[in-house]
């Protein structure tokens, strides 16, 4: 083997404390090695929201016999709900968990930066892998029952980054609360609550009382009717109590996260 | 106040009952490499976790270039860059993006980075796989080379401390000697380097001080040849045990020439003597094989090897201690 020429750049190593980096810089960074890290799964992960998507709007028809249009709509704009909160309570722990079980998470927190910034870079591209969503099931809906939307565009846009960031933070939370193995389990029941216990893709009205006003609290209910409210927006509103609501959940998530990445055991 | 990059006074940490750092104590010198040497869950990682943050000290103190780590971890890990044990989460980049994301983290410019990673590259030779991907699940780039690469991540930016856990682990032998090269180089351009590892073989080639940890305790610290503690013209014999087989040399008084130190490590038992008395330590060898008391011997000069093992003996001979530590960080 050949020697190299080696040209080694001018290192100046001061003894003293180095210069803080701006924030900018490090969340760019970090943002760039987090989406590489994703990069990789995004078209796959689009694939698989267009079949979850399917499986909702077509696959639950089916329990419907001779499905009407206010059916059809309930049903397909609670769609865009339940991919964002797979996205956010399933996908996201099981990824934090692996990232704890592989050092990862470990890894990163030892790093020169504030930690929250990596939760911030971590939301970020997982906004990204998730808000595609809405989109996939409102194409899939409009080709299986060909209704017309009413957008009420800031709202859409609102109640969809308010959703994706509230699932996502607390499936983060879940994710560092829980030791691993019992996360992945814990997001597999959260699947099956979101799909079959949750009213996002069938009435309230369908519930016992009591679990009515469970989900007065709960943030599934909320964020279903405030996208909803965003699709079809002369039909339903946004109520302040439901965004109240997404917000306080949104906040939980967020400091649980925070406190894990800060701590120190 | 001192100049060190790194000053651990007194530091202790416990998981439950298990004490995994007991008043240690060390220092590194801006421009000094400072092995810490240690068995397997003797401690060197929660003193690794603590210098970072990631782990609270139950006692004691640390500071990495003046910087009190328990009151401002968050500043002080700006003054450190570490290379984990662990591999670094390098799937969907290459070996070049990483370096220079580390770069960019530390305040380095996009051009210096880049410049600064394509030297490393050089440095290490790892050119090759420079532009390659790392893939999910180990693809893309081989152990070597992205152990390569988080070394080169925490090289890049000049800090004042930079750590160094087991850094060679899966590196092949032609680029490990270029890598403890860049690790020395870093010292002598002025940063503070604690290398974690225990291998003592390859860091007796690199380092200026040793620290030994043992059960979470300092047993050893010093030069190399300090640590050693013998003069160069000592000589090592071993001799090598029949399972089950009595040690000849256990009573002082059946060995024939003078021993300056013994140590049992399994079937292994090493003697270090004069070479004066090499002869007749060879002739005595050469009987006890005869009589079928040992299997065999062999001869050679003292190593920092003996005087490791030495210092962690007791350690050895109870290798059923209870060993949790490793578990927890």
């Amino acid at each position: 083997m050949s020697e190299p020429i080696i040209s080694t750049p001018p290192v100046r190593t001061h003894a003293g404390v180095p210069e803080r980096t701006g924030m900018v810089t490090i969340y760019k960074s970090l943002l760039r090695w987090t989406m590489a890290q994703a990069g990789a799964m995004l078209p796959l992960v689009i694939v698989v929201q267009a079949l979850l998507a399917a499986g909702i709007i077509i696959g639950f028809g089916f329990l419907i016999p001779d499905i009407d249009t206010h059916s059809a709509q309930f049903l397909s704009t609670g769609a865009p709900t339940v991919l964002v909160m797979i996205i956010g309570l399933v996908m996201v722990p099981q990824g934090v968990a692996q990232a704890r079980t592989s050092g990862t998470f470990t890894y990163l927190r030892a790093l020169p930066v504030p930690r929250p910034l990596l939760l911030l870079a971590d939301l970020t591209v997982w906004l990204a892998v998730a808000l595609p969503g809405v989109v996939v099931a409102v194409v899939v809906a409009q080709l299986r029952y060909g209704f017309s939307y009413t957008f009420d565009w800031p709202l859409l846009v609102a109640a969809s980054v308010l959703t994706a960031v509230m699932a996502t933070a607390v499936g983060y939370a879940i994710a560092v609360l829980l030791p691993p193995l019992l996360a992945q389990l814990a997001t597999q029941v959260l699947v099956f609550f979101v799909l079959l216990f949750s009213p996002i893709t069938f009435p309230l009205s369908q519930l016992p009382a009591w679990f009515q006003s469970v989900h007065d609290v709960l943030p599934f209910r909320p964020a279903g009717d405030m996208l909803r409210a965003g699709l079809l927006s002369d039909s339903y509103t946004a109520s302040w109590q439901d965004l109240a609501v997404l917000l306080i959940w949104c906040v939980i998530g967020l400091v649980i996260s925070v406190c894990a990445l800060v701590r120190r055991a | 106040m001192s100049d060190a990059v790194l000053e651990v006074e007194a530091l202790s940490r416990r998981f439950g009952s298990v004490v995994a750092n007991d008043h240690v104590a060390l220092r590194v010198r801006p421009g000094e490499v400072v092995g810490l040497l240690g068995h397997n869950g003797a401690g060197k990682t929660t003193l690794v976790s603590q210098v970072v943050g990631l782990l609270r000290p139950h006692g004691g103190s640390i500071r990495v270039a003046g910087v009190d780590v328990i009151a401002d971890p968050a500043t002080a890990r700006r003054c450190v860059a570490l290379q984990a044990q662990a591999q670094a989460p390098l799937d969907g980049l290459t070996p070049r993006a990483a370096i220079e994301i580390a770069g960019r983290l530390r305040g380095m410019s996009q051009a210096d980075a880049r410049s600064a990673a394509r030297a490393l590259a050089d440095e290490l030779d790892i050119s090759e796989w420079f532009e390659r991907r790392a893939t999910p699940d180990g693809g893309g780039l081989s152990g070597g080379v992205r152990r390569l690469t988080a070394f080169a991540m925490a090289a890049v930016a000049p800090v004042p401390l930079v750590i160094l856990d087991e850094p060679t682990n899966d590196v092949d032998a032609a680029r490990r000697r270029r890598l403890w090269e860049t690790v020395r180089r870093l010292g002598d351009d002025g940063a503070g380097v604690l290398l974690v590892t225990h291998n003592v073989v390859e860091a007796e080639r690199v380092v200026d001080e040793l620290v030994v940890l043992d059960r979470g305790k300092v047993v050893a610290a010093g030069s190399p040849s300090q640590l050693r503690g013998t003069s160069d013209r000592d000589l090592r014999l071993e001799l090598s045990l029949h399972p089950d087989g009595d040690d000849p040399s256990a009573a002082p008084a059946d060995v024939p020439i003078p021993i300056a130190r013994r140590v049992r490590v399994g079937r292994r038992v090493l003697l270090t003597l004069s070479a004066a008395d090499a002869e007749a330590a060879v002739a005595w060898a050469t009987t006890l094989r005869s009589n079928e008391r040992i299997e065999g011997y062999a001869l050679a000069p003292v190593t920092l090897e003996d005087a490791y093992l030495a210092a962690t003996a007791d350690a050895a001979a109870d290798s059923t201690a209870t060993r949790e530590e490793a578990a927890h960080v």
